[in-house]
């Protein structure tokens, strides 16, 4: 499922760069993520610089409000808008997340926990079989942080996010400072928690900055990532033996063009030193 | 899920988060799991209500300074919320979406009579700078006669408001009771203009769209179409006018 052009450590295409990047032709960035629901369907001179910067580079597509878990039925007009805009990117694979984010066709923009039962797992692999059976890309989930389990559980989240994955047959866009917060808010150790978990099924990592709120852990994406994830982040890379693209988060307290950059090749140096260590160890 | 996140009563549901499961004819099991996790079900209250306000408070910083300085915000989102209208997965659409129900309950509009230009014209040059590109229209030619239609990109707004609402601040949120007549479009640069329009040329703008320029003059007493000639040759130019139809 990996194609040789997506590896390294991507960022994602934020709107007070577009300007900086579009007029760039060497900026060093391997691949830019971009979420679909802010390119499809708008217009003007930020759109158009967007989709010159998304024609010309590679690009890896992650989305927000499928509401994969939900009930509401998917929207079929978006979902053809999102089909072609997936194959005019070229992206390999489309990412959302394991979550729902609709009640009753009310959109809440909020990434909300599924209830790790036995009947979400089912109907959450009848809704991934069928929307994968509606793109054109391969479809990737990604495991959220999460801060309340929504109703009693039958299971924990790992076998939730395993029951899903091995039921819908789907790729795994695993998020490592979601599994470190999570961890922290939880009381788990993050590289056990890994170790049970189906990695083969990782085609990309994320990797973010969060913020502690007292006795709480918030996954806000507005921070540099800390060693201790840029160390998750390594110990997963050497487990997976293969060199699966990174997307380096930043959605809050977005910094000039020129820090991201250099936060990128400090997360960029760390990969590589990952993947040199295990290739010694499997040579 | 929804009702946790959105309904207005904080207090009753940071109590017994519960009974929000209760309502929603959820078994006792799942209850008691609301009950026993009732902080981080605030939590997600906070995070999602953030969301779906930020976007409120960044594009109607004025209409937000008037109605805090009344007490007022706070019950014209929760009226907002409680109206479930977020119904669009694009972030954008959540701004344009409360201006719909501002326009639909006319909320605060008899204390503000204002208030729905107000807001609209905070949104104006957002709409206009991200209006949905399209192909311009065809058969269109450069220079106005008397005869042709005026074609407008498709971006471009004609608004009049009765207030003098683009000239509302923070520090001045009221604004003077006197029409205004605006033109919003984007540049050959895609950049936003603003321009205010005299009555008549504003009528004219939006008149000569389905009849010809001369009839539309005469209906609005216009005596010489020379200078209104020269007007919207310039706003071609200019990118607020796509080009001009000939009716014969």
């Amino acid at each position: 499922m990996v194609q040789e052009k997506f590896t390294g450590v991507g960022l994602g295409l934020r709107r007070p760069h577009l300007e900086r990047v579009a007029q760039m032709e060497a900026h060093g960035v391997p691949f830019w993520e971009t979420c679909p629901e802010n390119i499809i369907g708008d217009g003007g001179l930020h759109h158009r610089m967007a989709s010159a910067i998304l024609d010309r580079d590679p690009v890896l597509t992650h989305g927000l409000t499928l509401s994969v878990g939900g009930f509401d039925p998917w929207d079929e007009d978006y979902l053809r808008d999102l089909g072609e805009f997936l194959l005019r990117t070229g992206t390999p694979w489309h990412s959302e997340h394991l979550c729902f984010t609709s009640v009753d066709g009310s959109c809440l923009h909020e990434l909300l926990p599924l209830p790790f039962t036995r009947e979400a797992v089912r109907h959450t692999i009848t809704r991934v079989r069928d929307l994968q059976s509606r793109l054109p890309v391969p479809l990737l989930l990604e495991n959220i942080s999460y801060y309340a389990e929504l109703g009693a559980a039958e299971m924990d989240e790992a076998d939730f996010i395993t029951a899903v994955l091995e039921g819908a047959d789907a790729g795994w866009l695993l998020d490592v400072n979601n599994v470190y917060v999570n961890a922290l808010n939880f009381g788990f150790d993050p590289k056990e928690w890994l170790s049970a978990m189906p990695l083969y099924r990782v085609a990309q990592l994320h990797i973010a900055g969060h913020k502690s709120f007292g006795d709480l852990t918030v996954d806000t994406h507005g921070a540099d990532v800390i060693d201790p994830v840029i160390d998750l982040m390594q110990w997963t890379l050497a487990r997976l033996g293969r060199p699966v693209p990174v997307l380096l988060e930043r959605d809050n307290h977005i910094p000039e063009f020129d820090e991201l950059l250099a936060e990128r090749a400090r997360i960029q140096r760390a990969y590589e030193a990952a993947l040199e260590l295990s290739e010694v160890h499997h040579a | 899920m929804a009702a946790l996140v959105l309904d207005a009563d904080e207090a009753a549901i940071e109590a017994d988060p519960g009974r929000v499961a209760l309502h929603q004819e959820l078994p006792g099991a799942d209850q008691r799991s609301f009950r026993d996790q009732g902080p981080a079900m605030m939590t997600y209250r906070e995070l999602a209500r953030m969301s779906l306000l930020e976007p409120l408070e960044t594009m109607f910083p004025v209409l937000k300074s008037l109605l805090e300085g009344a007490d007022s915000w706070s019950d014209c989102v929760q009226g907002f919320l409680d109206a479930r209208l977020v119904r669009s997965g694009h972030y954008r659409d959540i701004a344009p979406a409360f201006l719909g129900w501002l326009a639909a309950t006319r909320w605060g509009q008899v204390r503000w009579p204002f208030l729905l230009e107000l807001a609209h014209a905070e949104l104006l040059e957002v709409l206009v700078a991200r209006f949905p590109d399209s192909a311009r229209p065809e058969d269109l030619h450069v220079n106005p006669g008397p005869e042709d239609l005026v074609v407008l990109d498709p971006a471009t707004q004609v608004v009049s408001y009765t207030h003098a609402v683009h000239h509302s601040s923070l520090e001045a949120p009221i604004p003077e009771a006197r029409p205004a007549h605006l033109l919003a479009f984007r540049d050959e640069e895609g950049e936003v203009r603003l321009m205010e329009l005299t009555p008549a040329t504003s009528a004219l703008l939006v008149q000569a769209q389905t009849r010809p320029l001369a009839e539309a003059a005469a209906v609005l007493n216009v005596p010489d179409l020379v200078p209104v000639l020269s007007l919207l040759h310039d706003l071609r130019c200019d990118g607020a006018i796509a080009g001009f139809r000939s009716t014969q």
